[in-house]
């Protein structure tokens, strides 16, 4: 095992838990902490906690100061394998966030949300002249309610990164305890857990809760985009296996599908595609080593990942022909799974935009260029 | 599975390249500054400027990657890359040397004799030598192997016959590297030879083809009988296919591949900047954005395989289908963010005059250097022989 890098040891537990190999262990254990959508869409096979577990019993569970190179791949490899479990929200966001803003950071799965809440301190000092009564607290604590919508494998997650907006204006980052909230289960299209999480009154205390700067609100949204990306990149790679071994393999008129020139062509733009957020990511993923250089590549992978979804998606089922559209075959893991993932955290058409206004704005001259080369 | 095309590992491109980065906008500054550069689509093609190509080779940056010993730069692919995206993107007028820089130039030295390289390659490096691709003809477009044009034995060397056609530049060039066959053989590709040829020796007659918009790049270039000594055969007798090939990897690679119409866009930027902007505009100036970048990237990956030595023909084809599919694109976008009458007609270097000379040009971005659906095939054989 020890010869073995930690990224091997891993996808190795991933491949176990893949519902695509059905003499896979993991996929039959554990229907007692999943409690997962178990509709046709999804039906994920083994669950957060007990992938956890497996990661650990082959010491395969990435540290805090695992390379970032190596946790995007094991992201990807997550996306390639449809693994059940909140890998990138906790490698890629919630894990970095809480470092970034020095809380501690707990071992297990980890989710993130935000949105608008009812934050209040907790104790309000009431000796303050700063503001109206409540704008001010004697220490951070902090009492919050309201709703999270859509929250990636909350269900799973120990613990939830909240980025949310505090009392005192600027925004507040809250660690909470999954317990702390009613959870309300909800799926994406792939039937992936996506909860609702319900806050009452919920108290949070002061050595949970940091002010923060708003950049690392921004910092939240382009890691959350590359984390999507990099599951993308994982997923369409897995549609490129999975045709190529489709169409090399399935015969008409005599010959493999894979013979006809117009399989051919379809089937190159299908790898290229996949190619290209492969590069994207990978760009993204060197610019994480240079301090705040990595924020316009990964809105590019966010960007290219989103919008090659459904190219990839048609050639892919495409070439697939019935079967592909079925449960039958394992290609819906990846394309269901890519069909949501372009929406969450943004959608091409946000990126998109959000790269177009940098462009467009630079204070004149030509950006553009030196924002594509990064100098 | 290895599934080697998507094998990306991210390019970090050498410490040496920022700055050199930098010395490159610094010069096209200074040209664009005196008028020598209009940011024109297309300009590695039609943009025929012998004096800029010096005013580069004094600098050092023509010929780079050829070894020092012939005059050349001694420099990495990687820092050549970084010199030709830069002039690419800029739209600077670098046709002149285009194909001697890359691939006659690198053909020569891996194959060449040592009188060749001594000859050919301190001129290519100093950007006096210039060059044409003499590969294609009448009937022997895709299936390159069918040429027809032949080389037979005399006395002291060998004598050419047959014509080539859509030969860019062959009236303004010195020379071209034509294929020809110098023995018939059961195997197609085989009996085939490459030779460097004097484009102003007699018996060589070059006939205009022009382009849709009325220039004149192409060219008719008709070998009646061609003598030419020994030292004019590239490499050996036979192995013209090989040498082809690999002359093809590297007219395959490169950022002229989906750079050619970038000029276009940043003048888009330009105007957009001048104007209030919509979230429509924004997100399609962001999408096009996206592609390039991402591009490029694959891009640089085949220029760093290429670098370590590594065989990167899939990865070529891979990075000029999808490249030479957006320089089309990028033209299809540009004309919704910013609905201009194209006019060809209008001042050089005008918006409506880009935009026209783009789309006239279109049709060329996805046919040369080999179309994209035998690209694509190149593609789907190389996931064959990984599967
Ligand atoms: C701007 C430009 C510059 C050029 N410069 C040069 C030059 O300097 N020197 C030179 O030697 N050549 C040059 N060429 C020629 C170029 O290499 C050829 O045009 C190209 O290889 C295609 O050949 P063709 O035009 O004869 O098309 P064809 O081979 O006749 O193809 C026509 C169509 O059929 C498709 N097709 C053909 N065979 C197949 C197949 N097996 N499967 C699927 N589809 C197929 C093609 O993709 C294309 O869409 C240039 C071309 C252009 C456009």
């Amino acid at each position: 095992m020890s010869t073995q890098s930690l990224f091997e040891r891993a996808a190795a537990v991933l491949a176990a838990a893949d519902e695509t190999d059905a003499t896979s262990e993991t996929n039959k254990a554990d229907g007692t902490d999943g409690t997962f959508g178990t509709g046709a869409l999804g039906r994920p096979a083994a669950s957060a906690p007990s992938l956890w577990r497996a990661l650990r019993a082959a010491d395969a569970l990435p540290s805090l100061d695992t390379d970032p190179a190596v946790l995007v791949d094991l992201v990807c490899e997550a996306g390639r394998r449809a693994t059940p479990a909140p890998l990138a929200e906790t490698l890629l966001v919630a894990r970095p966030l809480l470092a970034a803003a020095q809380l501690p950071v707990p071992d297990g799965p980890l989710t993130v949300a935000s949105g608008p809440l009812d934050v209040r301190f907790a104790h309000v000092d009431t000796g303050s002249r700063v503001g109206p009564l409540g704008a001010g607290g004697t220490d951070d604590a902090v009492r919050v309610s309201g709703t999270l919508s859509r929250v990636p494998w909350a269900r799973g997650a120990d613990a939830v990164v909240v980025l949310t907006e505090g009392p005192s204006s600027g925004p507040m980052l809250l660690l909470l305890d999954a317990g702390q909230c009613r959870q309300v289960a909800g799926t994406n299209l792939a039937g992936e857990p996506r909860d609702e999480l319900v806050l009452i009154d919920v108290a949070v205390p002061a050595e949970r809760v940091r002010r923060v700067p708003a950049a690392l609100v921004e910092e939240a949204r382009w890691r959350a985009g590359l984390a999507r990306a990099a599951l993308i990149a994982g997923a369409a790679r897995r549609c490129v296996e999975l045709t190529v071994a489709h169409t090399s393999s399935r015969v008409q008129f005599g010959r493999p599908l894979s013979h006809f020139q117009a399989v051919k062509q379809e089937e190159a733009k299908l790898v290229e595609e996949a190619a290209l957020i492969g590069a994207a990511v990978g760009a993204a993923t060197a610019a994480l080593a240079e301090p705040g250089a990595a924020e316009f590549p990964a809105w590019i992978a966010a960007a290219q990942a989103s919008a090659s979804v459904a190219e990839i998606a048609r050639i892919a089922h495409q070439l697939h022909g019935a079967i592909g559209f079925t449960e039958l075959s394992p290609l819906r893991l990846a394309t269901t799974r890519m069909w949501s993932w372009r929406d969450e955290d943004g959608g091409e058409h946000a990126w998109q935009r959000r790269i177009g206004r940098r462009v467009v704005a630079a204070g004149g001259g030509d950006r553009l260029w030196p924002l594509v080369t990064g100098s | 599975m290895a599934l080697s095309p998507l094998a990306t590992g991210a390019v970090t491109l050498p410490v040496e390249a920022r700055k050199l980065r930098q010395e490159v906008r610094d010069f096209l500054a200074e040209e664009r500054a005196a008028g020598t550069i209009l940011g024109r689509p297309d300009s590695w093609l039609t943009g025929w400027d012998p004096a800029f190509t010096r005013r580069l080779a004094e600098r050092g940056w023509v010929g780079m990657a050829l070894p020092q010993e012939y005059g050349g730069g001694g420099r990495g692919n990687l820092e050549r890359y970084v010199v030709i995206e830069e002039l690419l993107a800029a739209g600077a007028p670098v046709s002149a040397h285009w194909v001697a820089d890359r691939q006659a130039g690198p053909s020569i030295l891996r194959h060449g004799t040592e009188h060749q390289r001594e000859f050919y390659l301190p001129r290519i490096a100093a950007g006096e030598c210039f060059f044409s691709i003499g590969m294609s003809e009448q009937n022997s477009g895709s299936d390159l192997a069918s040429v027809q044009t032949r080389a037979e034995r005399t006395a002291g060397g060998w004598r050419l016959t047959g014509t080539k056609m859509w030969t860019g530049g062959a009236h303004i060039n010195d020379y071209a590297i034509v294929l020809a066959r110098t023995e018939d053989s059961e195997d197609r590709h085989a009996g085939l030879s490459q030779f460097i040829v004097d484009l102003r020796a007699p018996r060589i007659r070059v006939e205009p083809i022009r382009l849709l918009t009325g220039e004149h790049t192409f060219n008719y270039f008709h070998l009646e009988g061609v003598e030419v000594g020994d030292d004019a055969l590239l490499g050996r007798p036979g192995d013209g296919w090989r040498q082809v090939t690999g002359e093809l990897a590297l007219e395959r690679s490169g950022p002229e591949r989906f750079l050619s119409t970038l000029p276009l866009l940043t003048a888009l930027v330009g105007q957009l900047q001048r104007a209030a902007c919509s979230p429509e505009q924004h997100g399609r100036v962001g999408r096009l954005t996206a592609r390039l970048a991402s591009i490029r990237q694959l891009s640089l990956g085949v220029a760093a395989a290429l670098e370590a030595g590594r065989p990167a023909d899939v990865q070529a084809a891979l990075v000029k289908d999808l490249g030479t599919r957006f320089e089309g694109e990028l033209v299809g976008e540009v004309r919704e963010v910013l609905p201009v009458a194209a006019r060809f007609d209008a001042t050089r270097g005008t918006y409506p005059e880009l935009l026209a000379a783009a789309i006239l040009h279109s049709p060329g971005y996805t046919l040369r250097g080999g179309t994209n659906e035998i690209l694509r095939g190149i593609i789907t054989r190389g996931l064959e022989l990984n599967s």
